[in-house]
């Protein structure tokens, strides 16, 4: 919200400076957001009195006048079609400066030198008004100062205000806000009526049908008025506020919402059928035009201000057109009225319209605030408008709002704190905001304050409310900080919160960086990744109200993620990308309303793995890289082996496919990417991935590590080189000779692989490092000689292998 | 007796006297490994001159036979020693004139390495939970799709909120059935009234996890960001409590010579309730682009807890009191290291990943 300091001065005396009094409201919180000093940024102008007007000898719409400045007077040309004698308005002398930077010289216009430029507001850099020259509305003819005829300088405050706070959106809840701040003295808005002997009950009928929204209706009748621009003061207040001025009455009735508070609402009386005015909710099938030329279906959650013949105003959100205040108004019924805050937030929400009365009610409006602010906007109407004001303010209550009455208890809301509080200081704190403290009484070694609360406060219902109130009256800054007082506590992480950073770690050691996906993926990518649903269901969560469609399925797997990841990173000529990432996967259950949360890790890669160095050929990204990072992650959280075993997944290649069990359990796969995948969305074909569920790991690694004894002995190495056809696989020449080696063979390590012309046709040569050790004792030749032997035997038997020498 | 003392006695020895005396010269005058081995033999070997002594020593009477012996043996194994270390000290220095002889290009980049590193939202993360751990924190998490009421209702958020709206929130449909209720989580509260539920007090816990709000994307605002919240429940936690915690938690996180500055704020779960900054790190508080000329960082909203909050889950709000706080992640990180958009963080272009 924006507040005038100038508006501000009616009604508190600010003894402090701006950079003080945006202090004192940050730390009560109000928070200032801003500081906008206004004023002109001009040079050499004046305030200039018309004193003759006569008409220009060469052309017909334009007037000479004769301008007087101080006593020095000025021939100017002049062609506004507000120009009169006996007016005031800002004047440019030659060798003046406008805002804008035009400099002002003497010139020739039609035959005629024009001595300066009277001046308009826009010309003025302060208004985007276009009616003619700025009228500056002085009391008497004196050489004023152009800036504080303008009402200049003035500083705006920004201010956030608080939705629990709606009593400071307005210049006098500020004030009043303020005044408890600084302890000056609040001084209210006059209100000095002529009502004429014509009652208004006689030419207004009133009915509230639904009480329950709206619980009080005022209204006045001011007859005789005429509609014209405002006077400078009120456009240029209500311009401060950022609120654009229309004519007199409409402006007049936002100048007492921002002033007050109270949203108001001037119908034309003459349109008003019947002048009956009924409050009710809509029924299915009325409509409205509303003042912004949208014509809105209504149903029964909206309340409508309606006459004889319908709806004429959405109650609390904006007027209708039928009954607009226009040129031709002479008789308006003003309507100062109360509406339920929640009924009020809907309606501006299910018809996206927002209006500064809506902001209002939506928030909470003092419930008895009706007649004063009806008053006060009648009696400006009178002195601006001319009108007569009917006699009598028509008051419907359908629901009286009474103060709330509360107990405080002092030493508690003190330990709350944590200070220490009395009754006398919590009494002085809470009568500074206008509550009505209305005695002290003591009851086992507490003090209990009886507090009534105004209405305009309906944040404060409740005690912790008023002990809110003390808090930030007595001020954050003056509260020690402590730390609890407490043994109970004690810290750390879960072991699995432990071991998911450890897993994180390793994965960096390995070489993968961590990324970050979004939860929810394009559904579309299940169909890229799985087109025959074999692996992802598609009764999956979906959001019901996505910003786009790129976001708007809860994932099943970590791979759309990451796969978008690589695509960044490739769009962008980042070539070599190996990341992770550790998150949340969502599976729907049958039987409940939420969905199975399970933690993922992920991984994908491409590029080189390995750049070409002046020392070392490039390595490429391929199956093996990713085995080795699952390798090295199994090992490093000492986690039995995991095993790998031939399965297609949609989105690998079929060749380079593999579901990955632990513990015997499955709990993911790892393999290439899919090359009708790779196509679809454009990523290198040796792409390796791999996916794990974290629970499984868990269940893999062990609670705790036990010490392995270190052979004090030394242990015999031998080689084997075994060749087998094409089609037996590796693992299962290892497995066999790891059975045959039997308890001495400790380690047998694949170190060569060879094709070629010292192996026949369709055949492989696998050679391995063999090592033999015994704990309590050093091996005997024979010893390991015979469990070797033991090994070729097998490995000829079953795979019919021979061995190379 | 020393070593230098021994020497002594040597050198004035009749018999063993100008042996080492001798013996010292040539030691000295000697440069090269050939040279000191030949000299071993003239002076150590079978028939070299301390052997000859030894038949002189023989004929000494038996008290002046046994002093001698000793010193003889003394000399002896203090020549070995000599002529060993300067053998050594000798080739030391020809394989040192070899070594430094060798032509290498020492500016050669080294071997690539390869490293991976953290996202920095979980570093951020980290550092959080860590300096909360160090205070008596737990960690807890809970689910990201969640129902209205651990995320709006239990935290005293009135039905007709605006932040409900579907203009505010993501709501979830379960393939399996029409809810209205199942929602993204907005914040990590949740997690503590969950916590709360199955916990009496006295409870501190952290938590930490995504939240999803229906922001329009821009450079500050992300449909998806990390946040903390905390909460400490117990017998005679104060509003002070709160300050002294969120000091130390701040001045840990942006430094030590940071100022905090406390402001009443309003949020449907606290109260009272306030809004913390911190003094700004890039100007110490003078103004500047990253604080928007303010000297001042806002970081987290915090309060004491509600008591119809404390309703929903059973505790007692006359008995126990509470304080919570919430803070986001990646407007921390973005504050902390300078990033000027959120989205560069959900990008995850390695040359950024690369960085931290």
């Amino acid at each position: 919200m924006r507040v005038s300091l100038e508006w501000l001065s009616d009604y508190i005396n600010l003894e402090v400076d701006v950079d003080e009094l945006a202090e004192l409201l940050t730390d009560s919180g109000t928070e200032v957001e801003g500081i906008e000093r206004m004023g002109l940024n001009s040079e050499g102008l004046s305030v200039g009195w018309v004193a003759k007007v006569r008409p220009h000898p060469n052309a017909d719409r334009l007037s000479l006048c004769e301008v007087d400045v101080g006593g020095s007077l000025f021939e100017v040309v002049c062609g506004a079609p507000n120009l009169e004698a006996g007016i005031a308005a800002p004047f440019a002398p030659p060798g003046s400066f406008l805002p804008d930077g035009t400099h002002i010289k003497e010139v020739d216009i039609r035959g005629v030198t024009s001595q300066g430029m009277l001046l308009s507001g826009i010309e003025l850099g302060i208004t985007g008004d276009t009616e003619g020259l700025l009228l500056l509305d002085l009391p008497e003819r004196e050489n004023a100062d152009l800036e504080e005829a303008l009402g200049l300088p003035d500083t705006v405050l920004v201010l956030e205000i608080t939705p629990n706070r709606p009593d400071c959106l307005s210049v006098i809840g500020m004030a009043r806000e303020i005044a408890a701040l600084t302890g000056c003295e609040l001084r209210m808005p006059p209100v000095e009526l002529r009502e004429s002997r014509e009652d208004a009950s006689g030419v207004v009928e009133i009915e509230i049908w639904d009480t329950d929204l709206c619980s009080r209706y005022t209204a006045r009748i001011i007859d005789a008025l005429e509609i014209k621009g405002s006077p400078w003061w009120i456009r240029r207040r209500l311009q401060a506020c950022g609120v654009r001025p229309i004519s007199n009455v409409v402006d007049i009735t936002n100048y007492v919402m921002l002033e007050l508070g109270q949203p108001l609402h001037a119908f034309d009386y003459d349109m008003v059928s019947d002048h009956h005015i009924i409050v009710r909710r809509a029924d299915e099938g009325d409509t409205l035009t509303t003042l912004d030329g949208v014509k809105r279906d209504l149903g029964p959650e909206n309340l409508l201000i309606c006459d004889t013949s319908g709806p004429i105003a959405l109650a609390g959100v904006m007027g209708g057109e039928r009954t607009e205040v226009g040129d031709g108004t002479r008789k308006v019924l003003l309507e100062s009225a109360h509406f339920d805050a929640a009924n009020i937030m809907r309606t501006s929400r299910s018809h996206e319209l927002s209006s500064e009365a809506s902001y209002r009610f939506e928030r909470g409006v003092d419930p008895n605030g009706c007649v004063y602010a009806a008053d006060r906007a009648s009696f400006l109407i009178q002195k601006l408008a001319a009108g007569k004001v009917l006699g009598r303010a028509m008051d419907v209550v359908g629901r009286a709002v009474e103060p709330v009455a509360l107990e405080f208890r002092v030493h508690r809301a003190g330990r709350l704190i944590g200070v220490a509080l009395d009754s006398g200081k919590a009494g002085d704190l809470l009568g500074s905001i206008q509550l009505d403290v209305q005695g002290v009484r003591e009851e086992k070694a507490e003090e209990i304050l009886n507090v009534r609360v105004p209405t305009f406060r309906p944040d404060l219902e409740r005690e912790i409310d008023l002990v809110e109130e003390i808090a930030r009256l007595y001020g954050y800054r003056n509260i020690p900080p402590t730390l609890p007082k407490t043994s109970h506590n004690m810290g750390g992480l879960t072991r699995e919160q432990s071991i998911r950073r450890s897993i994180k770690r390793v994965m960096n050691g390995l070489g993968l960086y961590e990324a970050v996906t979004y939860s929810f993926i394009s559904p579309r990518w299940l169909d890229v990744l799985d087109p025959d649903g074999e692996v992802f269901p598609r009764d999956i969560y979906k959001l019901r109200n996505p910003i786009s469609e790129e976001m708007s399925a809860m994932r099943l797997t970590l791979l759309p993620g990451l796969l978008e990841v690589l695509r960044f990173n490739l769009n962008r000529r980042n070539l070599d990308v190996f990341v992770f990432e550790m998150g949340r996967v969502f599976e729907p259950l049958r039987d409940d309303k939420l969905p199975h949360e399970s933690i993922s890790l992920a991984a994908a890669m491409m590029g080189l793995w390995s750049p070409k160095q002046w020392s070392e050929e490039s390595e490429k990204v391929d199956f093996f890289t990713m085995k080795g990072v699952l390798e090295g992650l199994f090992s490093s959280l000492h986690a039995s082996e995991f095993s790998l075993s031939r399965e297609r997944f949609p989105f690998l290649h079929p060749a380079w496919s593999c579901r990955l069990e632990a513990g015997g359990e499955d709990c993911g796969y790892l393999g290439l990417i899919h090359p009708r995948v790779a196509e679809a969305v454009e990523l290198p074909p040796e792409t390796a991935l791999m996916e794990i569920g974290l629970e499984s790991l868990l269940n893999a690694a062990p609670e705790l590590l036990a010490y392995e004894e270190i052979p004090r002995f030394p242990a015999a190495v031998m080689d084997i080189a075994v060749v087998v056809r094409e089609e037996v696989d590796e693992g299962e020449v290892l497995c066999l000779i790891k059975d045959a080696g039997g308890d001495l063979l400790r380690e047998a390590r694949l170190f060569d692989l060879y094709r070629g012309e010292q192996v026949g046709e369709g055949e492989k040569s696998l050679a391995y490092s063999l090592t033999f050790y015994a704990l309590d004792r050093t091996l005997k030749d024979e010893e390991a000689k015979a469990s070797y032997d033991n090994i070729v035997e097998k490995l000829s038997g079953t795979l019919g292998a021979r061995i190379r020498s | 007796m020393t070593g230098e003392d021994i020497l002594k006695e040597i050198e004035s020895d009749h018999d063993l006297g100008p042996v080492y005396r001798l013996a010292r010269r040539q030691l000295a005058e000697v440069n090269s490994v050939e040279a000191l081995k030949d000299l071993r033999i003239a002076i150590l070997g079978r028939k070299g001159r301390l052997s000859t002594l030894l038949q002189g020593i023989g004929k000494l009477p038996p008290e002046e036979r046994r002093r001698v012996g000793r010193l003889w043996n003394q000399l002896k194994a203090h020549l070995e020693a000599a002529i060993d270390e300067k053998i050594d000290r000798i080739r030391y220095r020809d394989m040192e004139d070899t070594l430094r002889g060798q032509a290498v290009d020492i500016t050669l980049p080294g071997k690539d390495m390869r490293r991976g590193s953290l996202h920095i939202v979980s570093q951020v993360v980290e550092e959080i939970e860590d300096i909360f751990i160090g205070m008596g924190y737990r960690v807890v998490e809970g689910p990201e799709v969640e129902l209205d009421y651990y995320n709006f209702e239990a935290l005293n958020t009135p039905e007709w909120h605006p932040s409900k709206t579907l203009q505010d929130t993501f709501y979830v449909d379960n393939p399996y059935g029409t809810y209205q209720d199942v929602l993204l989580r907005t914040h990590t509260s949740p997690v503590q009234v969950r916590a709360m539920e199955i916990t009496s007090p006295p409870l501190y816990v952290i938590a930490p996890g995504k939240a999803f709000r229906r922001d329009v994307p821009d450079a500050t605002h992300s449909v998806m960001m990390h946040q903390v919240e905390g909460l400490a429940v117990d017998d005679d936690i104060t509003l002070g409590d709160l300050k002294g915690t969120l000091e130390y938690f701040a001045r840990r996180m942006f430094g030590e010579e940071r100022e905090v500055r406390f402001r009443p704020h309003f949020f449907p779960f606290t109260e009272p309730s306030a809004e913390v900054d911190v003094s700004c790190h890039m100007c110490s508080g003078s103004g500047c682009r990253v604080c928007k000329g303010t000297g001042w960082l806002e970081i987290l909203g915090s309060g004491i807890v509600d008591p119809n909050v404390f309703g929903y889950v059973g505790y007692d709000p006359e008995k126990v009191s509470g304080f919570a706080f919430g803070m986001g992640v990646e407007r921390i990180a973005m504050l902390k290291y300078g990033i000027p958009d959120i989205r560069f963080l959900f990008d995850n272009d390695i040359r950024l990943l690369r960085q931290f």
